[in-house]
């Protein structure tokens, strides 16, 4: 047992000590400590993670395909369409779980539907996904006129809004809770270690018994099934439903993902470092909102520490190849 | 037998041109207006800024890479250019926005080589936080307001020719764009530097053994891409007679849409500028038809992202 915590920490450090996101967190939180600001409140840190939840619960489902050496590009449309369709069936008279359950259901089929494309298909994942978050885009702006849909349920607003205890938000939580959830389903089931292998090379799983084709395919509907759950969470945030959420959400959560550590070729990562990379992201967007810097050099900020730390990545795996 | 299946082969090759024929047929049944003089000249006036970018983003492509930057490029150089045309005339505001475009494509591949960037996934992060970077530097600029070609005390002749002169019945941008389009077609299909993208996207690692200049490739195509964006950066912004710094949004997304529905792969090393023109020719001819027979704007997205997803489908399958 006492072993076992042990190398889980060893386990833990390593990767830690690997990441180029680690280093830029902790850069931050110690650059942080020279300015007067609310930065080190309980109330600012928890906002932090309250901020981050919904894109971080997309690059849970996101890093399942990733791992599998796929990608989706869709989530923006899918988490547009879920909190629409959400808020939509509820205004039309259905009890509320009824409609977050059929609307986490129809994330699950677009899953499904790239899974068909990409998987059984073999399609490149890439281009089919952006495709589709383009179609579900226009559905979304088809569904409500473009213009946004408020829920008339007032329960619905409190998912999201409500705190545990009156301290911990619930989006905090619900957040940790799927962390910890794919976590084990990567670590400790079959179906996550055949992910792996499937990544790390597609004709050696195949050959090894792997039923390559249904895993990789479950993983796009988990993504699916995931991000439609981050859709509603948002919606119930916000109260609204918008065809405009998410422009920018598919590129910056796979951003995430891969800033993290999870490599675009498969096969490696896993949830901390999905967790860590959109971190990163949401740490800095809280920073600068806290020192008072204008928004559009916020984007310039982000740019710049996205090029950073990927161009330090593949900077380090070059040195690795000239050693070899 | 025989005959059946190389019915079949043929349709999946051309499946661009016989979507793009099915479409005219269709739509000149239902509004015969499609074909009036009007109309062909407005076709070619749309197909204008983006066919530009895409025929650049093909070589991004077949060399195996992509660019996600060209969003935010051609939104900087749109506001760039316009700033410039009173300080510097029109003539030289024109060649600068030029020339600026070809320097930040070539800022791309610096960054890439650098870091020794070789897969597809690294230049697409790379690029998108270049295009994240460009496009706040282009809201700066301007201080988030739209610039207004009217506002200029300079002429602006040739912008205007640019926008919407016409010779005969064809557009002036469409005839620079038929003048690029052999430049480029010569270029890649003539020169050994042309010839040594294709061969960088089939296998970069082959292509390095066998002595082709892999980092002069990366340079090239980025460059170009960022050459031909400027391009259609400048004629967008001539057409709309405005230039707002968020005028370049989407453009890569539809930019790699159009040539992946031309046909060329996202795997590299196959492809031509040609079939990019009949991708963008596709998605030009959607809009336009869907228009003339009263199709909602939104139900136009949808139907656009359906027959996108449809189509590379069936060019995929083609390949198996």
């Amino acid at each position: 047992m006492q072993t076992s915590i042990l190398s889980f920490g060893k386990r833990t450090l390593r990767a830690l000590t690997r990441q180029k996101a680690v280093i830029a967190i902790i850069a931050m939180l110690i650059l942080m400590l020279f300015f007067k600001t609310n930065f080190y409140t309980s109330y600012n840190l928890l906002n932090v993670l309250k901020d981050a939840a919904v894109n971080e619960i997309i690059a849970f489902g996101v890093t399942l395909t990733v791992i599998a050496a796929g990608c989706d590009l869709s989530v923006g449309g899918v988490m547009c369409l879920s909190g629409i369709t959400a808020i939509q069936m509820m205004n039309g008279g259905m009890s509320m779980w009824l409609a977050i359950t059929l609307s986490i259901l129809i994330g699950a089929l677009i899953g499904f539907i790239n899974g068909f494309f990409v998987v059984q298909q073999r399609t490149e994942a890439f281009i089919i996904t952006l495709g589709m978050g383009m179609l579900l885009k226009g559905v979304c702006q088809q569904l409500t006129d473009a213009h946004p849909v408020s829920c008339t349920n007032m329960e619905f607003m409190k998912i999201a809004n409500g705190k545990i205890g009156g301290v911990i938000p619930n989006l905090a939580v619900i957040m940790i809770v799927f962390g910890v959830l794919v976590y084990a389903l990567l670590r400790y089931t079959s179906f996550g270690r055949n992910l792996y292998a499937i990544g790390g090379d597609y004709e050696v799983a195949k050959y090894s018994g792997i039923n390559v084709v249904t895993t990789k395919w479950i993983a796009f509907v988990l993504s699916g099934a995931m991000t439609a759950i981050a859709g509603v969470l948002l919606s119930s945030k916000l109260n609204t439903g918008s065809s405009i959420y998410g422009d920018d959400t598919a590129l910056m959560v796979n951003c995430g993902v891969v800033v993290g550590g999870t490599s675009f070729a498969g096969g490696v990562g896993g949830i901390p470092e999905s967790f860590i990379g959109l971190m990163v992201l949401q740490l800095l967007t809280n920073c600068m909102n806290m020192l008072g810097i204008a928004p559009y050099l916020q984007q310039v900020a982000q740019g710049v520490v996205i090029v950073g730390i990927i161009w330090l990545d593949c900077f380090g795996r070059k040195r690795k190849r000239e050693d070899v | 037998m025989t005959k059946r299946f190389d019915l079949k082969k043929f349709l999946l090759n051309y499946l661009v041109l016989v979507a793009i024929v099915l479409l005219v047929i269709i739509t000149i049944i239902v509004e015969p207006k499609f074909l009036s003089g009007d109309n062909l000249t407005n076709i070619m006036r749309q197909f204008g800024p983006l066919s530009f970018v895409s025929l650049g983003m093909t070589f991004v492509i077949i060399g195996g890479f992509i660019d996600l930057s060209v969003g935010g490029l051609i939104s900087l150089v749109a506001v760039v250019t316009v700033s410039l045309i009173d300080p510097l005339g029109q003539l030289n505001a024109l060649i600068v926005g030029v020339l600026f475009g070809a320097f930040l494509g070539f800022l791309n591949s610096m960054v890439l080589i650098s870091c020794g960037a070789l897969t597809q996934a690294e230049a697409l992060f790379i690029t998108y936080g270049m295009s994240a970077v460009y496009s706040a530097v282009a809201l700066i600029y301007t201080g988030g307001s739209t610039q207004h070609m009217s506002w200029l005390t300079t002429p602006q002749t040739i912008f205007t020719a640019i926008g919407s002169g016409t010779v005969g019945i064809f557009s002036v941008s469409f005839i620079i764009f038929l003048v690029c389009l052999l430049l480029l077609w010569i270029f890649h299909n003539k020169t050994y530097s042309g010839r040594s993208i294709s061969y960088t996207g089939g296998n970069k690692v082959a292509a390095e053994l066998s002595g082709i200049p892999i980092k002069r490739s990366v340079i090239l195509i980025y460059t170009i891409c960022g050459l031909m964006s400027a391009v259609g950066s400048i004629v967008l912004f001539s057409r709309i007679t405005t230039a707002a710094p968020i005028i370049g949004k989407n453009y890569e997304t539809n930019a790699i849409l159009s040539v992946v529905v031309g046909g060329t792969t996202l795997k590299g090393g196959k492809g031509s500028v040609l079939r990019t023109v009949l991708g963008v020719l596709l998605i030009t001819l959607m809009s336009n038809c869907m228009n003339l027979l009263g199709v909602s704007a939104y139900m136009q997205v949808v139907l656009k992202g359906a027959i996108l997803v449809l189509a590379i489908w069936l060019d995929n399958r083609k390949e198996q």
